[in-house]
């Protein structure tokens, strides 16, 4: 099983995401945003960064990279895509996951450490967690506003593909600030109807070791990977 | 014939744009009594076409594809024949 982790101009958590997956066993490999094919692969992760420096919008040049086309196709034939960040804001704009992240409500980047609940564990990228487990994992972004029209909320709740929200910190008082870019309903990440496609904005290769300051993104390559294991190659 | 082309591209209305609220506050704070200030990207290029009707299509199409429908719409400015 082979994962391609996607290197637009700009991307800087390839290599993270690369060092991720291989920890869980996983065997990835870079692929540049040029390649007109991703024979062989079945999975690819967009990373995060600042694909084509964010110029015009976040994601919206990397959308027309070649490689799109691939990820599209792999998207249509069920197998997993995962986009991290500037990753998530790429498959939006591409259309491959609906709604779109806009400029934070403060304006600020904001690089922290947040809480955010697993709302589904049906899926290739969360089977490793329990329903409702806080996770914490860092977020470094300026465009993580998550928004859609009220329909396409409506329909994306309906059909549980919310699959990560910010939540409050476990045990503490709880306060109005747990959303750190004004997403509406709490969005942290979400799901094609599918299942099969997710972005996210927080960074879950970015906590898979203690030396990192936490491991709870390491759920998310293992149930990866226990996906891939039983995907037709 | 030779044409220069200018889009805007703007967020829709009611879509909450900080942008264009920071602006807002400090030009108050200059002063001036504004108010719905809106941050949005102006685009220039010129191209070749047939005619006026043709560079205007073709800035239609380059609109599709640069703006993003959920949160922006865009407007062709103006389609200026160069002499």
């Amino acid at each position: 099983m082979r994962v391609a982790v996607v290197q637009f101009p700009g991307s800087n958590c390839d290599q993270d995401a690369l060092w991720a997956l291989r920890l869980v066993g996983l065997r990835a490999e870079l692929v540049w945003h040029t390649e007109g094919s991703l024979e062989g692969f079945q999975a690819a992760v967009l990373p995060g960064g600042f694909s084509y420096g964010d110029y015009l919008r976040a994601g919206a040049l990397a959308k027309f990279s070649p490689v799109m086309q691939e990820v599209r196709r792999l998207a249509l034939r069920g197998y997993p895509v995962v986009g991290i960040c500037n990753g998530f804001q790429v498959l939006t704009e591409a259309g491959l996951l609906p709604g779109a992240l806009l400029a934070n409500t403060n304006l600020h980047f904001t690089c922290k450490e947040v809480y955010l609940r697993v709302e589904r564990t049906d899926l290739p990228f969360t089977s490793a967690y329990a329903q409702g487990q806080v996770l914490r994992l860092p977020i470094a972004h300026a465009e993580g506003r998550y928004y859609a029209d009220e329909e396409t909320l409506e329909r994306l709740e309906q059909n549980r593909q919310v699959v990560f929200r910010y939540a409050p910190a476990p045990h503490a008082a709880g306060g109005p600030d747990h959303n750190p870019n004004g997403s509406l309903h709490d969005i942290a990440g979400i799901v094609n109807e599918g299942g099969n496609v997710l972005g996210m904005m927080p960074h879950p290769e970015r906590a898979v070791e203690e030396v990192l300051g936490g491991t709870d993104g390491l759920g998310l390559f293992w149930s990866l990977k226990a996906a891939l294991e039983v995907l037709p190659a | 014939m030779r044409y220069h082309l200018t889009l805007l591209i703007e967020l829709k209305d009611g879509i909450l744009d900080p942008q264009g609220r920071a602006v807002e506050g400090v030009l108050q704070g200059l002063g001036f009594r504004v108010e719905g200030v809106r941050v949005g990207r102006v685009l220039e290029m010129e191209v070749e076409a047939r005619d006026e009707a043709e560079a205007r299509a073709v800035a239609q199409r380059i609109g599709q594809a640069l703006a993003n429908p959920v949160m922006e719409v865009f407007v062709v400015e103006a389609v200026k024949e160069l002499v």
